[in-house]
């Protein structure tokens, strides 16, 4: 009682966390304790044995496990690396797998330790990462999810996880066939997961992480196999926020509206030629073609209007139209048909086609026009009336539906390509998207 | 303030690093020492201590809410689930805070002077109760065996037989835990930290992990 | 990411809508011909247009 003890025997000022090799009772294998104090149960390396690490003696907890040889983690216990800006060592490895409809998935889980940040977890399942901690925060159960810290978790899926292979070091009890209720919320990247036992709970927090990465930080042989279909909370490829993507859109739109409303404030919108013709079949001798009194157009390089107004009445008419120009002998060529059917049959009155056309020539500079005119129809019919009027510089309507068009169709693929994306993620859930169509890909 | 004493056990030199410690332990021979106005009273020995795995140390020092806080001393429980340390901080002004290490995950708390406590045996996981504003949930109930004390303490603690911890937690990390080691239950409140951003310095070096 | 690259196709199409609707660009289809002689004028049957020939199925016999 009064002598005085060593002082080494007070505070340890320094040194390696406390390292232990003990002999399994069961096998007699020997065992390495890298984090004594920490780690609670240990796993003998030869047998599989559960060990109690915190017992002086070492009893074994539960039996061998037949597995022990056969099951080779893909991070090889005692690897360290720097991971996420810390320096961690691989402790613990356990294999843990869920029955749905009959089907068992397993996935994989790896401790990580650092004595400093202590402990951290990463899940693998067919080649999907995810980086997992404890949270801080208590997350709020909701009706079809869970809320924490600002952001709402969707249901995934509850299951009863059954622990099957253990190796290495935990800071807890662990036994093969340890049973939780497992609740996955998730919010891409983000899984939050909830495990029951014992009417305790407990929440972790995953990030999804690539393959890749931890190969890289964890300087492991070859590469990561490649993953394979989609995982809970996997994040969408090339994704981007809805929102943001239509206030984009409705932006866009706007610009469009507001060139739409400058051309039509600011086009001249000339009429330069309005002659009216009559059609009443091809002359019996020479040739139906004629041309108008020449018409100049002013300004700079723009669009030419040709309007074809007729009184058609079940009939056709179709036009052949040069626009040439009388000093350079440059022309545009186009035909025209104008055709108007109406009728009234079992269904009521109908009607088919105009008494209407226009077309605008494109890019046709200034000078001296006139219009070559080669009529068509059909005389048994009886006779057209058509009148040719031609302007300049008119606000190009189909231009602006062109533009509509393109900026819509690039928010309608990527909003198909990520409702697909997402429609194979719920797939597998408790929560399977409903789809109109009767395709069941099982993939 | 500091103050020499000498161990009643095996007379070896003994200070008072805080005015506003009132146990101790002798760093040679483990005696439990409590200080009355002049002299040391003898109350106990501590046994052997279990293998030191906390980062933490006496004279760590660090920050926490933007205020400097030193570790004078700490105690060590005994659950299923290993053993886990709660640090006595002493901060700027001189009060108290307890830093705790439990498998590596760290919570600071401090008393508080709550009185209207629920009793032990109405605690469930999953009960909520709010102080202060904040509403907290029953995450665990942990009994623990008091395992052995280290340097000063605000308060004589030694020899408990058992010790009964809730821990409740709220939705933006607050931290409390209900303390039913005395007669009378305690209520201590905090938040969960990140190792890193109480910027500790002079901590227990690990070879090869800096 | 997305958005942006997306911005950045829309401001291309904005450009050019605005380009287009400037210089009078058009989706009608017309041939160009050069160095139309003019006699045409005298003799509008000589030009031989990309489009005469036209004959039209008119529903009937």
């Amino acid at each position: 009682m009064s002598t005085p003890a060593p002082p080494s025997a007070s505070t340890p000022q320094g040194g390696a966390p406390p390292v232990r090799t003990v002999f399994c009772q069961n096998c007699g294998g020997s065992v390495t304790i890298r984090f004594v104090g920490r780690t609670i149960n240990v796993v003998c390396g030869s047998c599989g044995s559960i060990l109690d690490a915190a017992d002086p003696n070492v009893r074994v907890l539960q039996g061998a496990q037949n597995a022990i040889n056969q099951v080779q983690p893909l991070i090889p216990l005692g690897t360290r690396g720097k991971w996420r800006g810390q320096l961690y060592e691989a402790i613990g490895f356990q294999r843990r797998s869920i029955t749905v409809e009959g089907q068992e998935y397993s996935w994989a889980e790896y401790v990580l330790f650092n004595p400093y940040r202590g402990y951290r977890y990463l899940t693998e399942y067919d080649g999907h990462w995810n980086d997992a901690t404890p949270v801080t925060g208590l997350p709020t159960p909701q009706a079809t999810g869970a809320q924490y810290l600002g952001l709402t978790y969707k249901h995934f899926q509850t299951a009863n996880a059954v622990t099957r292979f253990v190796l290495g070091e935990f800071p807890w009890q662990v036994r093969v066939g340890d049973r939780a209720a497992v609740k996955d919320y998730v919010s891409p990247p983000y899984v939050l997961s909830e495990e029951k036992v014992d009417g305790e709970v407990t929440w972790t927090m995953g990030e999804y992480v690539l393959g890749k990465d931890i190969w890289k930080s964890f300087h492991l042989p070859g590469s990561a196999p490649a993953p394979i279909g989609i995982y809970l909370n996997q994040p969408a490829p090339l994704s981007a926020s809805w929102k943001e993507l239509w206030v984009a859109f409705v932006m866009m739109l706007m610009c469009v509206g507001i060139v739409f409303f400058l051309d039509e404030a600011l086009a001249a919108k000339e009429q330069v030629l309005d002659r009216t013709y009559r059609y009443t079949g091809p002359p019996i001798t020479g040739d139906p073609s004629f041309v108008t009194p020449v018409f100049e157009l002013k300004g700079r390089v723009s669009n030419v209007e040709i309007r074809t107004e007729t009184d058609a009445s079940n009939q056709w008419i179709f036009i052949n139209y040069a626009l040439i120009n009388s000093e350079t002998g440059a022309a545009y060529d186009l035909g025209r048909e104008v055709s108007y059917y109406s009728g009234s049959d079992s269904d009521g009155s109908w009607s088919e086609g105009s008494k209407n056309d226009d077309v605008l020539v494109p890019s046709v500079p200034a000078g001296h026009y006139y219009l070559r005119v080669e009529p068509e129809g059909d005389a048994s019919l009886g006779p057209v009336r058509y009148s040719i009027i031609v302007s300049r510089d008119i606000p190009p309507f189909p231009l602006f539906l062109a533009a509509f068009f393109a900026l819509l169709i690039p928010p309608i693929l990527i909003g198909w390509r990520a409702f697909s994306f997402e429609r194979k993620r719920w797939a597998e859930s408790d929560h399977p998207m409903v789809t109109t169509s009767s395709d069941d890909d099982d993939d | 303030m500091r103050r020499s004493f000498f161990c009643p056990s095996c007379g070896a030199r003994v200070e008072f690093m805080w005015s506003s410690s009132v146990q101790t332990t002798c760093e040679f021979c483990r005696s439990i020492l409590v200080r009355h106005d002049v002299d040391l009273t003898l109350v106990g020995k501590v046994s052997d201590l279990p293998p030191d795995v906390s980062p933490i140390q006496i004279g760590t020092e660090g920050r926490f809410n933007n205020d400097n806080f030193a570790v004078a001393g700490r105690i060590i429980y005994e659950y299923d689930q290993g053993a886990w340390n709660e640090w006595h901080l002493v901060l700027s002004d001189g009060r108290s805070a307890w830093l705790s290490d439990a498998q590596a995950q760290y919570v600071v708390t401090v008393a508080s002077a709550e009185t209207d406590l629920p009793l032990q045996d109405v605690l469930y996981p999953g009960k909520s109760y709010a102080w202060n504003g904040v509403t907290y949930q029953v995450t665990t109930l942990t009994r623990a065996n008091y395992r052995g004390v280290q340097g000063e303490l605000p308060f004589e603690y030694w020899d408990k037989e058992r010790a009964t911890f809730a821990d409740l937690r709220s939705t933006t990390g607050a931290f409390a835990t209900l303390d039913y080691s005395d007669d009378e239950p305690k209520l201590y409140v905090g938040e969960m930290v990140d190792f890193d951003s109480l910027r500790l310095t002079n901590l227990r070096a690990f070879e090869g992990w800096s | 990411m997305l958005t942006k690259l997306y911005a950045m196709y829309g401001a291309a199409v904005l450009a050019t809508l605005t380009f287009g609707v400037y210089r009078g660009w058009s989706f009608a289809s017309v041939d160009e011909v050069k160095n139309v002689p003019q006699s045409v004028r005298d003799n509008p049957g000589s030009y031989r247009s990309a489009y005469s020939g036209y004959r039209r199925y008119t529903g009937g016999k």
